[in-house]
């Protein structure tokens, strides 16, 4: 052992201080530094963007029940180390005197909120500060709406159900919330040990409880893991940051799959640049291992030298790497630090453990077949330069690289679906660029052929070298590839993000405006220069039957677990009418009511319902459905299902009914406006003409929104210069590598009297050919993995990027020929006399 | 110390089968130096080939200081390369990223042999390149390459040494240089030589030629030196 580790350490030595080290220590450097750099990076923001996050649901995760939840599951989750809240949520009527309304009471513990604030003021409408506490026994906080609606003031009483509570401060709001514009009853908070004096939660009640849970990820999963089997589906949801549906939880669900995907790019660019590096490294030893295996070295030694020289190269690339990636990221996080709110104070240990992990493997698992090859050298070789490695199989070479990158893939993303749509488009490619290679060689072979001027070198070059050359190729290809995939994808994407919420999206919301006051509250708004947005017609209706089957109007917790009949909507729903399809409306089944081939029949008006509501409650088209409205009875048909986006910040229906059936009813009407925050101190003087409408004001909520989203695309633009940064060095050490190979060549071409201009320019239109090449087929498997990527894994809409099919074959040309340029340019600074020494 | 019994390879080519060696038969004594002479292509390096186990035959025997070569396996050969043999090349094959002192203590090394340190010292010192110990083959000149692959030849004072044309890259100073160290060394260790070359004066050192032609052993001549010796 100690003589081939003495004389693997002496190799390596020599070798690193002589710089022929150089390519495969810079491809794990760059490897093991890449994905430290961009995993920490990402999971110090995705820390940051889920603790913001978390806020929005009060917790790290909340476990609903429509039942009280058992009190060992909190005992457990405490003694596992999570900290608990809890929350009794129900709809109940508040009285002041002969003033009363209807009010979503929230009873919390004094542990309430685990993550976000609850703020007050003292003042309604007044300016908001986050409160410490939470309202004493006998005290309720309540939304500045309640005092206009009630007629109250600070220290007034208010009666809810049987108990009488001193309305103490004003509440602005509380993380959990919820976005809802028809959440339309004010908030009431109190203690949770007040509930019971208020007797609202007794039989017939419609009362949810909530559990929340916060503290680190794994623990909080492995809870989850514990409780899932005792959870009743009909009665129980488990919620996370993840499960939120609103833009929020879609913002940064996608941005974590964004993260992931940049990561397992930058692990797949990584390998392509390490097999590249091992390969080269591998033809540079046929020498010594021929040499050492003539002088009497066993086959034994050989594999332990080279294994260990490995090993030294690997431990050497993998330690600067961290040290790069580290001082990388740190950089990073410094310049956006201003933009982004990065935690900074937590030590990550498993982007260092995965960083570790990809260089380890990436380095042995890649260098195993040109190790192979390596040892299978015969010592023949020494006779007879020609000789090279006997193995002939590139079976293994595709089985261990391919398998490699797959498992590092899927061991990092721990999914399945995109490690294998990307694995799977990228086998695509590396086929389709073979028999592009093939056909390249076959026009070039007409191409080729003539007088010798740069191009005829630069096409018999290819031709000549077709299999190095498909390799390349397809290592180029590769590389433009992913960083079209991760260029592409965050265009959509935060163009997307961005168009959920345009400027001027409305930030307030009127109801109640009765039919009277609409036209002078329109014209009153048209005289201070507010756009009015849509009115639209609201009733509240009861959803009754389906093809005369009852539904159940109510649930409470009594009948819930044992429901007979059919699932209603347990509540009123707000019905409106229009002929006109919503924005971000999509018929999915049927056709809409206002086309014009639409007909009905029977005294039966077409409705429209929204896809997850007639999924939840089984209503299918053409079903008969009936509404009460008030006394009335609304007979309506099931003519189409929609599809509504509700990460769009304007009032949607589940049902939209045809106008005419609607025609005998007196609404009332719902709108928006878009107001500057700065313009924020009008809005009393505006509204105080219209005493009945209620406002809601979402102002706060939609700029919250626009900064999380603000954060992600800035986040998302330094990921992908770290990509493109890290595609870029590939790319280097690929031309590098092979002008490794082209110096003999171009020794030969000088020795013949070959001008440096020619050298220069066949070497240039060699890579510009590889480059254009490579960007086209780039551009082609880029639109298979994004459409793949789109569709299923980010749930985005796909589309098609004609843009790139120029772009890329024209910017792979400039890139590749610079870089292929910048090679050539050194090798022509080294006289020929050097350039032959060199070779033998 | 060589013996060949109607020694034939064959190798396959696209074309099929080509004989690049009819069988051929002969004997080395040992302490014996013998030139293998022949136009290029005649299957001279190939022989030298087979003689130093590099290679496998297709048929025939050769045994090494009494041992059936060609009933061993390449694990075996490497084996009794490393104990019995010593190589120069016509390009030196001198390990690129190890200095002079440490390419002559390889195959000390891989031989196991105690202090190997001490002893390539000794022997570059005996070939006239202490002061270029430390230094790497490509600061060295053709000449001094050379001198640093017959330090490395004899370190393990081989009973064998093949060499492959090995002033074949040297112009004619060196090559007069390598050539009287080589017989010098030989003579002083009294190892077997069989060497390959198209240089003349080189195989009339040694004291026989075996002249190679398609593949066949064609004539086999004493040389001049040989019958001074024997005359003596």
């Amino acid at each position: 052992m100690s003589m081939s580790f003495n004389l693997a350490w002496r190799l390596f030595r020599h070798e690193a201080r002589r710089g022929e080290l150089t390519i495969i220590l810079l491809a794990i450097v760059l490897s093991v530094g890449a994905v430290l750099s961009l995993s920490l990076f990402s999971e110090r923001l995705q820390g940051a963007l889920k603790s913001r996050s978390a806020a929005f649901i009060a917790a790290d995760a909340q476990l609903r029940s429509d039942k009280p939840i058992d009190e060992t599951w909190f005992d457990k989750a405490r003694d596992e180390g999570l900290s608990t809240a809890k929350q009794v949520t129900t709809r109940s009527m508040a009285f002041n005197g002969d003033e009363m309304t209807s009010v979503d009471l929230r009873a919390v513990n004094t542990t309430y909120p685990l993550k976000g604030k609850v703020n007050i003021t003292d003042q309604p409408f007044g300016e908001k500060q986050a409160a410490n506490l939470l309202p004493e026994p006998g005290h309720v906080w309540v939304q500045s709406r309640l005092f206009q609606t009630l007629g109250l003031a600070i220290g007034d009483a208010i009666e809810i159900g049987d108990g009488i509570f001193v309305v103490s401060k004003v509440l602005v709001d509380i993380p959990d919330a919820g976005f809802s514009i028809f959440s339309t009853d004010p908030i009431v908070l109190m203690n949770l040990d007040d509930l019971d004096k208020t007797a609202v939660t007794g039989p017939g009640s419609r009362v949810r409880y909530v559990g929340f849970f916060a503290g680190e990820p794994d623990v909080v999963e492995n809870f989850n893991n514990w409780l899932l089997p005792q959870l009743n589906d009909d009665l129980h949801s488990w919620r996370t940051i993840e499960d939120d549906e609103s833009a929020i939880g879609a913002s940064v669900a996608r941005a974590e799959r964004y993260f992931l995907l940049a990561s397992l790019l930058a692990i797949v660019l990584a390998a392509v640049s390490i097999a590249v590096a091992a390969q080269r490294y591998a033809q540079r030893h046929f020498d010594p291992v021929a040499i050492m295996k003539t002088l009497g070295a066993t086959a034994k030694t050989i594999r332990k030298i080279y294994l260990i020289q490995i090993l030294l190269i690997t431990a050497l690339g993998i330690s600067i790497g961290l040290v790069i990636g580290f001082i990388g990221q740190q950089i990073v996080v410094q310049l956006v630090a201003d933009s982004v709110d990065v935690t900074l104070d937590v030590w990550h240990w498993r982007p260092v453990i995965i960083a570790v992990a990809t260089g380890a493997t990436c380095a042995l698992l890649f260098s195993l077949y040109p190790l192979l090859q390596l040892f299978s050298v015969p010592p023949l070789r020494v006779l007879r330069k020609d000789i090279s490695a006997s193995m002939r199989s590139k079976s293994i070479q595709f089985i261990a690289s391919g398998g490699a990158i797959f498992f590092l893939m899927w061991m990092y993303s721990q999914d399945l679906k995109i490690s294998a749509i990307l694995f799977f488009s990228g086998a695509v490619l590396v086929a389709g660029l073979l028999g592009a290679t093939f056909l390249l060689i076959a026009v070039g072979r007409r191409l080729g052929s003539g007088s010798m001027g740069p191009w005829q070198l630069a096409w018999a070059r290819i031709k000549r070298r077709a299999m190095d050359n498909s390799v390349q190729l397809i290592s180029f290809s590769v590389t433009i590839m992913l960083l079209l995939v991760v260029l592409v994808m965050r265009n959509d994407m935060v163009s997307q993000w961005r168009s959920q919420l345009p400027e001027g999206t409305p930030n307030y919301f009127l109801i109640n405006i009765t039919p009277d006051i609409k036209p002078s509250l329109d014209r009153h708004f048209k005289d201070n220069g507010i756009t009015i947005n849509e009115f639209y017609p609201v009733i509240r209706g009861r959803f009754v039957s389906v093809n005369g089957e009852g539904v159940n109007t109510e649930v409470s917790k009594e009948d819930d677990a044992n429901r007979e009949g059919r699932r209603g909507l347990g509540r009123e729903a707000n019905l409106t009418w229009s002929n006109v399809l919503q924005k971000e409306n999509e018929v999915v089944e049927g056709i809409w009511h206002g086309t014009a081939n639409a007909n009905y029949s029977e005294g039966r008006f077409p409705v429209s319902v929204e896809a997850e509501v007639a999924k939840r409650l089984e209503i299918k088209l053409n079903d008969m459905l009936t509404f009460n409205v008030g006394s009335e009875i609304v007979e309506t048909k099931v003519t189409s299902i929609r599809k509504v986006n509700w990460q769009t910040m304007q009032p949607n229906f589940f049902f939209v009914i045809h106008p005419e059936a609607m025609a005998s009813f007196k609404p009332t009407f719902i709108t928006s406006f878009h107001l500057p925050t700065e313009q924020k101190s009008e809005l009393t003087a505006l509204l105080k003409p219209f005493g009945s409408i209620t406002m809601f004001d979402v102002d706060a909520r939609i700029n919250q929104l626009r900064e999380i989203v603000d954060q992600v695309s800035v986040a998302v633009e330094f990921i992908l210069v770290l990509v493109l940064l890290a595609g870029t060095l590939v790319l280097v050490a690929q031309v590098q590598a092979s002008m490794d190979e082209r110096r003999q060549e171009i020794a030969i071409l000088r020795t013949l009297g070959a001008k440096g201009a020619l050298i220069r320019q066949s070497v240039i239109f060699e890579f510009v050919i590889i480059g254009s090449v490579a960007g086209f087929m780039a551009a082609l498997a880029n639109e298979l993995s994004l459409y793949m990527l789109q569709t299923s894994v980010f749930k985005m809409k796909a589309s098609l990027h004609f843009e790139y099919w120029a772009i890329a074959p024209t910017v792979g040309a400039i890139v590749v020929g610079l870089l292929g340029a910048m090679g050539c340019w050194r090798l022509l600074t080294l006289n020929t006399s050097q350039m032959l020494r060199k070779m033998v | 110390m060589i013996k060949a019994n109607s020694v034939i390879k064959v190798v396959d080519t696209s074309e099929g089968s080509l004989q690049i060696l009819r069988p051929i038969s002969f004997e080395v004594k040992s302490g014996e130096s013998i030139a293998i002479i022949g136009a290029s292509g005649s299957g001279k390096s190939t022989l030298l080939g087979l003689l130093a186990g590099l290679d496998e035959v297709t048929e025939g025997e050769i045994f090494l200081d009494g041992e059936a070569l060609h009933t061993m396996n390449e694990e075996q050969r490497a084996i009794l390369r490393g104990q019995k043999v010593g190589f120069i090349f016509q390009s030196f094959m001198l390990v690129q990223s190890l200095t002079a002192l440490e390419n002559v203590m390889l195959p000390a090394e891989i031989a196991g042999l105690n202090n190997p340190k001490a002893l390539a010292m000794d022997i570059l010192e005996n070939v006239g390149l202490k002061h270029r110990a430390h230094h790497f083959p490509n600061q060295l000149s053709g000449g001094e390459q050379q001198r640093v692959a017959i330090a490395r030849a004899f370190i393990t004072s081989p009973k064998i040494l093949f060499a492959d044309e090995p002033t074949g890259n040297l112009d004619a100073k060196n090559s007069d240089k390598i050539e009287s160290l080589l017989f010098e060394m030989n003579k002083e260790k009294g190892t077997t030589l069989v060497l390959v070359t198209h240089d003349n004066t080189l195989a009339e050192h040694c004291d026989r030629q075996l002249t190679m032609n398609a593949g066949e052993l064609v004539e086999t001549t004493k040389t001049q030196a040989q019958e001074t010796k024997e005359a003596v």
